[in-house]
């Protein structure tokens, strides 16, 4: 079962978390897992690779939400102890375990959805806050409903021995079991690293905005990840309910066993596939140990010594040992480069297509911020294959404008209209409904998902069109080359300048094959050079058959390129027209320069 | 009636107790911007002192406040330049979180490997006498801790908003890097911050200490409390964190006696999911900058 699962790995993609031959490495080790208690046959040593296996497999399921969604969850006990709780409470009614951990999943994940669904808006701190306070919670629950829970006195399973029951006289079972559901746990986390949701999830820890707009339905794709995250740990639960033989609540839902299945997911290596595996071969022995050998001598010093081993691989190894191991085994980033090579000479369309009719409408746009009135009924409409020049002082609304054209905010009043593929128009209202029918835009200030590579973050975008990640590594990887990105694809973004981030930005919306492109402000702070070669792209870009509204203060580009340009201050549209007309306009005029000017020149 | 006085009463007092606990964590995370798991912690390395200050020198638990509080402004500040200050750019505030986590777990052992699992009584000196007002019934010693804690929330008050050093504090909480600019030393201020938010606990630890047994983990039955008041009277506010204590104290002591004692914590619990989900802000916020909300 393990060979399968792991050996369809992509081979091609340099960059794939999960190559071939770690693939084969990983199968080994595991193996060897197995083989070695197996061998040695004693029943300590079974013991402690069954508790091995059972937060092995506890820790990669928390690294599903906790390392790869950001959603640093110290509530996860609740999922184990529901499944504790529902196989032990089925069992003493005759059913057998095997289907009490079906029976526990799918409560648990009804509970992970329905605790998550409203705790998702808090950052950092206070969603673990809000996790540890739904596990108090259900811990006093269970120490409450006596009748169902046995309250603080616990539950005891019947004894009843053999496969059907999950309990054995034997360790040999237990252990096969154990190993077969870290292989489970093992196996989800994989698929889900090296798919289009791995991608999504990671997107959306970095830069929620950034993967809205790329069209990831952020909530969505946690959710997902907080249900299988769930399941499993209570899969787990259920059978380390039957290894235990006794549970209570205290024990089950507890805090320190939360903190101790992420703390091993974060020294292994948070958000690798199997990182969290190490940390538990790594610290489970030691404190295994450590209780046996220390535990009777001083009370209290393995504890001791397990919180400074935390605090120190926080604070001198945050990636964990993985970290560690990638470099020491020579995985170090690739070399970097000097970033001026600018955008690739794009071969010009023969012709630009003729012009068309709407395809993109804000209608009478009114926002307030409080006592501010952002924007003041603007209207404007966005012709096929047309780039429209969206220009002001600053303070004027343009970006407010923006973020109403790509369901980032809703407009007080107004709405935008899109017309679909297929002619008919469309209302969309959240950022998701704007990608989906190809509305793509870029932020001011740039959003990059920094702890992924240049390729990674361009397939974010790429995802949108294709499903399969090898598809949206091509698509990714034709859009970097194009973007002039190609000598990065594998560099972190963090670490490209603030021109290459901008490029990243533009290549990212674009892996997305918009209809219609929202750039804001792509020009600022680059060299003269690259603006000369960004309007030359983004006119090839409108050759594509692509229509684009920019924002920008580079008078150049805007003269340059724009077929009309739009001009708003103070919230208000005060001209409209061609560019060569506009930048005439008194009105345009005094709103950048002031009354003054106008009156010296007049 | 008299019932409910005497409900009433205690609740009060439960929120004091809760109020001088959590100022402390309030100011941390409130300006440092960073969730101290070891804050209970530092209450029980506090309340260890004063019993053995008290034990030992045979002084009023009182009196060692003077000794205690400047003994835990130099475990803040130590805390803040060796463990935090170097995570302050970190990636992301998970890492902080695991350093005071296993901060948190290697001081609980280590009062477990110094004093044993068993609790330690510290000498009351007088301050478990009860008193009685009209019809209800209080401790001394909480009375104390209602007129400190309100004394300590004037104090800090006062601090921030006349002195040099408070608008200091105040200004590197609103915006670092401006302050930086400014010319505030900034890890100066967050080592200073740490020190006070310690100190206040170990201010609190003198009163705490006679009327609560100490043990390794007495720390871990008030910081997850200090947490929900601190969310609930709104991030980095003191008043909001008084105002909040007496509100979960409230709510603890009638749920307790009207409910059931086992589901106090239920009912707590809920009551900060609740203000965390439909009002992150806080009851009490004073700040609309809520860096912990997506828009």
């Amino acid at each position: 079962m393990t060979d399968t699962t792991l050996d369809n790995t992509v081979p091609a993609a340099r960059t794939s978390p999960f190559p071939l031959k770690k693939a084969a490495a990983l199968g080994a080790l595991l193996l060897a897992l197995l083989a070695a208690p197996i061998a040695i046959g004693d029943q300590f040593i079974s013991h402690i690779f069954i508790t091995i296996f059972i937060f092995a497999g506890l820790s990669t399921a928390w690294n599903i939400v906790g390392g790869y969604a950001g959603q640093l969850s110290l509530g996860h006990a609740i999922f184990y102890g529901i499944g504790a709780y529902a196989g032990v409470m089925l069992m003493n009614m005759g059913i057998s375990p095997w289907l009490g951990m079906f029976a526990g999943a799918a409560v648990s994940v009804v509970v992970a959805v329905a605790i998550s669904y409203p705790c998702f808006r808090l950052r950092g701190p206070f969603f673990s806050l809000a996790t540890i306070a739904f596990l108090e919670v259900f811990r006093v629950l269970a120490l409450h409903l006596r009748e169902f829970t046995g309250g603080a006195t616990g539950l005891m399973i019947p004894l009843k021995f053999g496969w059907e029951w999950m309990v054995f006289r034997d360790r040999t079972p237990a252990l096969l079991i154990a190993f077969g559901l870290l292989v489970v746990a093992l196996a989800v986390a994989w698929w889900i690293r090296s798919h289009r949701l791995g991608f999504y999830l990671v997107a959306t820890r970095e830069r929620q905005s950034a993967a809205q707009a790329a069209g990831v339905n952020t909530v969505k794709v946690r959710l997902i990840a907080v249900s299988a995250s769930a399941a499993l740990t209570a899969f787990i639960g259920t059978f380390h309910a039957m290894y235990l033989t006794f549970i209570e609540p205290a024990a089950m839902f507890s805090l320190t066993m939360s903190i101790q299945i992420a703390m091993f997911a974060l020294i292994g290596g948070l958000g690798t596939v199997i990182g969290p595996l190490v940390g538990a071969l790594f610290l489970v022995p030691l404190s295994e140990l450590a209780r046996g050998w220390l535990g009777a001598q001083a009370l209290g010093l393995h504890g001791f010594v397990y919180g400074v081993v935390l605090v120190l691989v926080v604070l001198f190894m945050p990636n964990g040992l993985m970290g560690i191991l990638s470099r020491y085994l020579g995985n170090a980033t690739p070399q970097r480069g000097t970033q001026s090579a600018s955008v690739a000479a794009t071969p010009r369309a023969a012709e630009r297509p003729p012009i068309g009719n709407d395809i993109l409408i804000a209608d009478h746009l009114d926002k307030h911020f409080a006592g501010l009135h952002v924007t003041n009924d603007v209207s404007f409409s966005l012709k096929e294959g047309e780039i429209l020049g969206l220009i002001g002082p600053n303070g004027a609304g343009k970006t407010t404008v923006f973020n109403m054209l790509s369901g980032f905010l809703k407009p007080d009043s107004g709405s935008v209209k899109v017309r679909t593929e297929d002619g008919s128009w469309q209302a969309p209202l959240t950022p998701g409904d704007f990608a989906a029918i190809g509305v793509g835009r870029t932020f001011q200030i740039v959003q990059p998902f920094a702890a992924m590579t240049v390729e990674e973050n361009i397939m974010v975008g790429a995802f949108h069109r294709y499903r399969d990640v090898n598809d949206a590594r091509e698509a990714a990887r034709e859009t970097a080359f194009r973007m002039g990105l190609g000598p990065w694809l594998h560099a972190e973004a963090r670490g490209l300048t603030i021109g290459g981030l901008k490029r990243l930005e533009v290549a990212r919306v674009m892996a997305m094959k918009p209809r219609i492109l929202l750039l804001d402000e792509v020009m600022a702070g680059i060299n003269q050079t690259d603006v000369r070669r960004a309007i030359d792209l983004m006119l090839s870009i409108r050759d594509s058959g692509v229509s684009i509204i920019a924002i920008e203060h580079v008078m150049q580009a805007v003269m340059s390129l724009s077929d009309r340009v739009v001009v708003l201050n103070s919230g208000q549209i005060i001209a409209e027209g061609k560019p060569q007309n506009v930048v005439r306009d008194p009105h345009v005029i005094e709103a950048y320069l002031g009354k003054e000017f106008t009156h010296a020149q007049a | 009636m008299d019932t409910f006085l005497q409900v009433l009463a205690s609740g009060l007092m439960l929120g004091a107790l809760f109020a001088i606990v959590s100022i402390g964590l309030t100011l941390i995370f409130g300006i440092v911007k960073v969730v101290n798991f070891a804050h209970g912690e530092f209450l029980m390395i506090g309340m260890y002192l004063v019993y053995l200050i008290t034990a030992k020198l045979g002084l009023h638990p009182l009196v060692t406040v003077v000794a205690v509080a400047p003994l835990l402004f130099l475990v803040g500040v130590a805390t803040q330049r060796f463990i935090i200050q170097p995570l302050m750019s970190a990636r992301d505030d998970h890492i902080q979180i695991f350093a005071t986590v296993g901060l948190s777990t290697a001081l609980i052992n280590l009062a477990l490997l110094i004093f044993g699992a068993d609790i330690a009584n510290t000498p009351p000196g007088g301050l478990r006498m009860p008193i009685q007002i009209g019809p209800v019934r209080v401790l001394l010693g909480q009375m104390i801790i209602l007129l400190a804690s309100a004394a300590l929330v004037v104090g800090l008050r006062m601090f921030l908003q006349r002195t040099q050093t408070g608008r200091a504090i105040r200004a590197v909480a609103q915006n670092r890097a401006a302050a930086q600019l400014m010319g505030i030393n900034v890890n100066r201020i967050y080592m200073l911050t740490f020190g006070i938010g310690a100190a206040c606990v170990g201010f609190a630890a003198a009163m705490v200490a006679p009327l609560y047994p100490t043990s390794p983990t007495i720390g871990t039955y008030f910081v997850l409390t200090a947490f929900v008041v601190v969310v609930l009277g709104g991030l980095g506010s003191i008043g909001g964190a008084f105002a909040g204590a007496m509100i979960i104290g409230l709510i603890d002591s009638f749920a307790g006696f009207y409910i059931g004692s086992d589901l106090r914590e239920v009912a707590v619990f809920g009551v900060f999911l609740l203000i965390l989900i439909l009002k992150p802000s806080g009851l009490f916020s004073e700040r609309l900058n809520l860096s912990h909300v997506s828009p």
